[in-house]
C-alpha cells in the first residue's frame, strides 16, 4: 500500500512523512517559544466554565487587558455596583464607571469623551455577568468594541497591574 | 496517471492550499482566547489540551502555509495541510451531527461562519489541492529546487 499511496517508492513515502515531522517539530518548537514571549498568553489549563457563559462580548485574559491598557488606546469600564455589593474598593486607574443601578446616568456622564466607536474593556468582581450585562445594553446603544476581562480586579492586581481607589468612594470615605 | 501533474497545477494548489492557511492563521493568532472558545463549542478538545491547541494550531497553519508558498519541504507541508484538513472536516461533521448550532472559528474568532455542510464541501476542495503536491512526480518550483542542487 505505501508504494501505491506515495508516487514512486517507499523511500518516497518515509521522506514525506519526515518532512512533515520536521514542519511538526519546528511548529511545536515555534508555539512553545512564542508562548512564552507573548504577553497576552494564555494559562496552559483552562477554565472552561467561562467559555460555557454566553457572554455578551468576547473575553480577554488579564495580560492581554494588561497589554493593551499599557498600549494607552483602550478605555477601562468598571461595571460594578457601588455600595455595599461592590467586591472590592479598588479599580483600574483611569477606569470610568457604568454601572447597572446607575447605567443611562453613568452614560450621559462620559458622553464627552466616551463615544460607540470606543475600545472599551469591562470589568467586574470576576463573576463575568455583571460586565456582560453591562456589554449587553451598550451593545444595545450601538457600542461596537467591547471585550470582557476575566478575573476582574483581583486577577488584574495579581497580574501585577495598578490599582487605585475609585474617585466616588474616596469622596464617601471619611 | 499520478505521475502526469505538471509542475504548474502543483504549484497553483500549493499557492491556493497555502494562502488559505496563512489567511485562516492570522486572526487565530491575534485573539488566542477567542479562538479558544470556538474550539470550546465544538466540544471535541479537552480542557487541559485546550489552551495548547489554540495557540499550536494557527502557529501550525503558519509553517503550513509558508512552506507551501515558498515550496519549501513542500511535500510533507501538504501532507500536514491534508491532515489537518481532515481533522477540520471531522470536527465539522461531529458538529453537524450533533445539532451544534456553533462558529466555525475556521478564519474569523468574532462570529464567522457557522458549521454547515458547505463548510465541508469547501474542505473538501482543499483536501483535494492538497493531493497533487503530495503525490506529483516533480514539485512546483520552490526552495526544494534549491536544496537538491
Amino acid at each position: 500500500m505505501p508504494r501505491r499511496l506515495f508516487n514512486h517508492d517507499g523511500k518516497q513515502g518515509r521522506a514525506t512523512l519526515g518532512q512533515a515531522g520536521v514542519l511538526l517539530g519546528a511548529a511545536v518548537l515555534l508555539t512553545a517559544v512564542s508562548w512564552a514571549l507573548r504577553p497576552d498568553r494564555l494559562p496552559l489549563r483552562a477554565d472552561v466554565a467561562i467559555y460555557d457563559l454566553e457572554l455578551a462580548a468576547p473575553l480577554i485574559e488579564v495580560p492581554a487587558a494588561l497589554v493593551l491598557y499599557e498600549e494607552g488606546m483602550h478605555i477601562f469600564v468598571d461595571t460594578r455596583p457601588t455600595g455595599p455589593a461592590a467586591a472590592s474598593g479598588l479599580a483600574v486607574p483611569g477606569a470610568v464607571p457604568i454601572r447597572p443601578g446607575s447605567f443611562d446616568d453613568d452614560l450621559l456622564e462620559i458622553f464627552d469623551f466616551v463615544g460607540p466607536d470606543d475600545p472599551l474593556v469591562l470589568y467586574d468582581d470576576g463573576g463575568l455577568l455583571g460586565a456582560s450585562n453591562i456589554a449587553a445594553r451598550l451593545l444595545e446603544r450601538g457600542f461596537t468594541d467591547l471585550s470582557i476581562m476575566a478575573g476582574g480586579v483581583a486577577a488584574w492586581q495579581q497580574a501585577g497591574g495598578e490599582t487605585s481607589v475609585p474617585a466616588a468612594e474616596r469622596e464617601e470615605s471619611p | 496517471m499520478m505521475r502526469t501533474f505538471t509542475p504548474w497545477l502543483v504549484l497553483a494548489c500549493r499557492l491556493g492550499v497555502g494562502g488559505v492557511f496563512l489567511y485562516a492563521a492570522w486572526d487565530k493568532l491575534l485573539h488566542p482566547q477567542a479562538f479558544a472558545q470556538a474550539i470550546h463549542f465544538y466540544h471535541l478538545v479537552p480542557a487541559s489540551l485546550l489552551h495548547p491547541w489554540a495557540h499550536l494550531l494557527p502557529v501550525l497553519e503558519i509553517v503550513v502555509g509558508l512552506a507551501l508558498v515558498l515550496g519549501l519541504l513542500q511535500r510533507g507541508a501538504a501532507l500536514l495541510a491534508g491532515g489537518l484538513t481532515v481533522v477540520f472536516m471531522v470536527a465539522i461533521a461531529a458538529a453537524l451531527a450533533r445539532g451544534l448550532d456553533i462558529s466555525c472559528g475556521c478564519f474569523h474568532t468574532d462570529g464567522g461562519h457557522g458549521v454547515g455542510l458547505e463548510l465541508l464541501v469547501r474542505d473538501t476542495v482543499l483536501l483535494a489541492a492538497c493531493l497533487p503536491v503530495v503525490f506529483a512526480r516533480r514539485g512546483g518550483p520552490g526552495l526544494d529546487d534549491l536544496r537538491r542542487h
